[in-house]
C-alpha cells in the first residue's frame, strides 16, 4: 500500500524548502545582476564572473581552499575509516567515551575549535623556537586544522554504515579460509566503501566551506576562499563575490548530492 | 603504537615544560626582531581598504614583496593577534581598540625619526585621547557618522531631529552599533559620545526608545544594507558611515549623506606597528609611505574615506573635495562637535551602555 502525504503537509515541506534555498537563488540571481550594489535589478551580465578570475587574491585563495581540501580529505579519509572500523569491529572499555570525543568536534563551537587551535599552535612553535626551529602558520597548520575535524564526520560515516553488519561476517569469511587481510579488503571494505566515500565527500565540502577554524589556523598570506569571502563582507559584498559564492554553492551541492546516492541504502542487500 | 603515543606525550611534557620557562613573547621588553627578511612586509587590514595600484608602488620603490591579509572586525583581528598565530608588521586598528592593544602588549613603540611625514597630519588628529603623544599609532583614515537619504525622495535636514524629534512620519535605519546608536542620541541631547554620567545616559535611553516605536523605525542594519534600501529608495533615512555611502553615488548621484549640526561621532583607522613584526624598519617605512601627501590623497580617492592628512587635501578627486561630510569643518574638532568613539570604563558605565542596547534590541 502507498500511503499518500497530506496535501497540507507536502506544501508546508516546500515551504520550509522554500525558506531554506530562495536567499541562496537570489544571490545566485543577483551574481548575473549589472549593478555594482545590487539594490536594484539592472539588467543581465555576466561580467561579474570575468571580474572575478582576473582577481589575483581570487585565484590564489581558489588554489589554496582546493589543495587544502583536496589533501585534507585524503588524510582524514584514511585516518576516519580507521577510527570507524575499529569502534565497529572492537569492543573497547572505553567505547562510549570515544565515541564521545569523536562526536565533539562536531558539536564545539567552530569558535572554540579555532581559538584553541591558533593557541595551540602557537604554543608548539614556543617550544620549537627554543629548539631552533621556527615554522608559520599557513598550509600545514591549515590542513592540520581541517583534518582534526574531519576525522570525526568520516569515523561516523563509516561506523555508521557498517552498524547493521555483526563481527560475525568477517568470522565467517576467516572460516572459510580468508587471511585477515583478505576478508578486511574483500569483505569489509567493500560494505563499507559508501560510508567511506560518503564521509569524503562530507569532510571535502565541510574544508571546502570552512571560515572560522580556517581564519584562526592560518598565517598572514595563506588564505582561502571563505575567508577572502567573509573579510568582504564588512563593506557590502561586491557581485564578483556574489559569483564566488555561487560558484562555491554549485561545487558544495554536486558534493552533497553525490555523497546522498552513495549513503543511499542499497536494494540488492 | 603504544610507543608511538608514548613518545608524543613525552614530546608534549617537554613542551610543556619550555613553556612554563620561557616568558610569553608579547610581554617581553624588546622582543627580539624575528626571521625578518626586509623583503616581505605583511599587513592586516579591512578588505578594500587601501589602493591596489598604491601597494603595487610601494612594492616597487622599495624592492619589496607587500602580502594583505584582511579581516571582518577589530574583535577577530585581535583575536587573531593575541593567539599569537601570524607574524604581521603592521595592523589597521581602529581608535578604540589601540589601548586595548598596548595593554596586550601587542604593540611596538614609533619611532619618529623614521616618520618625516607626520608632520603632514592635521594637528586636530594627532594626539588624540586613544593615543596621548601618537606613540603607538598614526591616523590612517577616519569615517564620520551621517545620515543619508536619496534626494529624490526626500530631503532631511542637517540635525538628529530627523530621527529623534516629535515627526514620526520618516522612515528611518539605525546602525547595529551600540556606540553609534546611543551616541547619536547622547550627541542630540548635546552631551558627549563617550560620557559616563547616569543622567545623561538615562536621557539617551528614553530618546532611543522613543525613536524605536516610532512606526518609521526599520530596523538596525551594518551598512550595506541601509546603503541598498537608499538606492531602492525604500527608506527615508539611513545612519551610515559617510565611506560607506559615498561609494553608492557611483551609481546613482542621488544618494547624498549629511552631518548633523548637533555634531557626530568618528571612528579613526589607525597604523600601528606589531611588537613581534619580523619588518620594523620596513613597516615604518610604509607608514611615512601613506603619510606622503599624493599617496594619502590617492588613499581617499579610492576608498572614499576621509583623509586626516591636512597636505594630502589639495589632491582629492574634485567630487570628494565637494563633499562637507567628508570634509567636517576644521572647528568641529576643536568645538567638541566631532566624539571620537573611545573606550569605555569597564564596570558601571560599561554595563548601563549594554542595558540599553540590550532593550533597544528586544523591544
Amino acid at each position: 500500500m502507498i500511503r499518500r502525504t497530506h496535501p497540507a503537509l507536502s506544501a508546508w515541506a516546500w515551504l520550509v524548502y522554500a525558506f531554506l534555498y530562495l536567499p541562496i537563488m537570489v544571490l545566485v540571481v543577483f551574481s548575473f545582476n549589472d549593478s555594482r550594489f545590487g539594490a536594484t535589478w539592472a539588467g543581465f551580465t555576466t561580467k561579474w564572473y570575468g571580474v572575478l578570475f582576473a582577481r589575483a587574491d581570487v585565484r590564489e585563495a581558489l588554489a589554496h581552499t582546493l589543495e587544502i581540501a583536496l589533501l585534507s580529505t585524503l588524510v582524514s579519509t584514511v585516518l576516519g575509516t580507521l577510527v570507524g572500523l575499529g569502534l565497529w569491529r572492537y569492543t573497547l572499555r572505553f567505547r562510549t567515551a570515544l565515541t564521545g570525543l569523536l562526536v565533539l568536534p562536531i558539536v564545539v563551537p567552530d569558535v572554540v575549535m579555532g581559538v584553541s587551535l591558533l593557541m595551540f599552535y602557537s604554543f608548539v612553535r614556543q617550544g620549537l623556537e627554543r629548539l631552533g626551529w621556527t615554522f608559520d602558520n599557513g598550509f600545514w597548520t591549515v590542513l592540520l586544522a581541517h583534518v582534526t575535524f574531519q576525522i570525526s564526520y568520516v569515523a561516523l560515516t563509516v561506523r555508521s554504515r557498517l552498524a547493521g553488519y555483526g563481527p560475525e561476517l568477517e568470522e565467517a569469511a576467516r572460516d572459510l579460509g580468508a587471511t585477515g587481510l583478505q576478508s578486511f579488503t574483500q569483505v569489509v571494505l567493500p560494505l563499507a566503501l559508501p560510508g567511506v566515500l560518503a564521509g569524503a565527500l562530507l569532510a571535502f565540502t565541510l574544508s571546502l566551506d570552512d571560515f572560522v577554524v580556517t581564519y584562526f589556523a592560518s598565517g598572514s598570506g595563506f588564505s582561502t576562499l571563505p575567508v577572502l569571502i567573509y573579510t568582504n563582507v564588512k563593506r557590502g559584498v561586491t557581485p564578483d563575490i556574489n559569483a564566488l559564492s555561487a560558484l562555491l554553492v554549485l561545487v558544495t551541492v554536486v558534493a552533497i548530492v553525490a555523497a546522498n546516492a552513495l549513503l543511499r541504502p542499497r536494494r540488492d542487500t | 603504537m603504544k610507543r608511538a603515543a608514548l613518545l608524543a606525550g613525552a614530546g608534549l611534557l617537554l613542551l610543556t615544560g619550555c613553556y612554563r620557562v620561557q616568558k610569553p613573547a608579547v610581554s617581553a621588553p624588546d622582543a627580539p626582531i624575528t626571521r625578518g627578511d626586509g623583503k616581505t612586509l605583511r599587513v592586516f587590514i579591512w578588505s578594500e581598504y587601501i589602493d591596489p595600484d598604491l601597494v603595487k608602488a610601494f612594492e616597487k620603490q622599495n624592492g619589496v614583496r607587500v602580502v594583505l591579509d584582511t579581516f571582518e572586525s577589530n574583535e577577530a583581528m585581535l583575536a587573531k593577534l593575541q593567539g599569537g598565530g601570524a607574524q604581521y608588521d603592521l595592523a589597521v586598528p581602529s581608535n578604540y581598540v589601540v589601548q586595548t592593544m598596548v595593554r596586550a602588549g601587542l604593540l611596538r613603540p614609533l619611532d619618529r625619526a623614521r616618520l618625516k611625514n607626520l608632520k603632514n597630519i592635521a594637528p586636530g588628529f594627532l594626539n588624540a585621547d586613544y593615543d596621548p603623544g601618537n606613540v603607538y599609532s598614526v591616523p590612517y583614515q577616519y569615517a564620520a557618522t551621517g545620515l543619508a537619504y536619496n534626494r529624490q525622495r526626500y530631503v532631511p535636514q542637517d540635525t538628529w531631529a530627523e530621527i529623534f524629534g516629535p515627526d514620526d512620519r520618516r522612515s528611518f535605519v539605525l546602525l547595529d552599533d551600540p556606540r553609534e546608536v546611543i551616541g547619536a542620541a547622547l550627541k542630540y541631547l548635546g552631551f558627549s559620545a563617550n560620557t559616563t554620567r547616569v543622567e545623561e545616559l538615562r536621557a539617551a535611553r528614553d530618546l532611543l526608545r522613543r525613536a524605536v516605536a516610532k512606526k518609521g523605525f526599520q530596523g538596525f542594519d551594518g551598512g550595506p544594507g541601509t546603503r541598498n534600501k537608499l538606492l531602492a529608495r525604500t527608506v527615508d533615512l539611513g545612519q551610515i558611515y559617510v565611506g560607506d555611502l559615498l561609494i553608492a553615488t557611483e551609481e546613482d548621484e542621488n544618494v547624498q549623506v549629511l552631518l548633523p549640526r548637533q555634531g557626530t561621532t568618528i571612528s579613526m583607522d589607525t597604523l600601528v606597528v606589531l611588537k613581534r613584526s619580523p619588518n620594523p624598519a620596513l613597516a615604518h617605512r610604509f607608514i611615512d609611505f601613506i603619510l606622503d601627501a599624493e599617496n594619502g590623497a590617492q588613499l581617499s580617492n579610492y576608498t572614499y574615506y576621509a583623509t586626516p592628512n591636512a597636505a594630502a587635501r589639495p589632491y582629492l578627486d574634485d567630487f570628494l573635495k565637494d563633499i562637507p561630510a567628508l570634509n567636517p569643518p576644521a572647528a568641529w574638532l576643536t568645538d567638541g562637535r566631532l566624539d571620537f568613539i573611545g573606550e569605555l570604563p569597564s564596570g558601571r558605565p560599561q554595563r548601563l551602555y549594554d542595558r540599553i542596547w540590550t532593550e533597544l534590541k528586544s523591544r
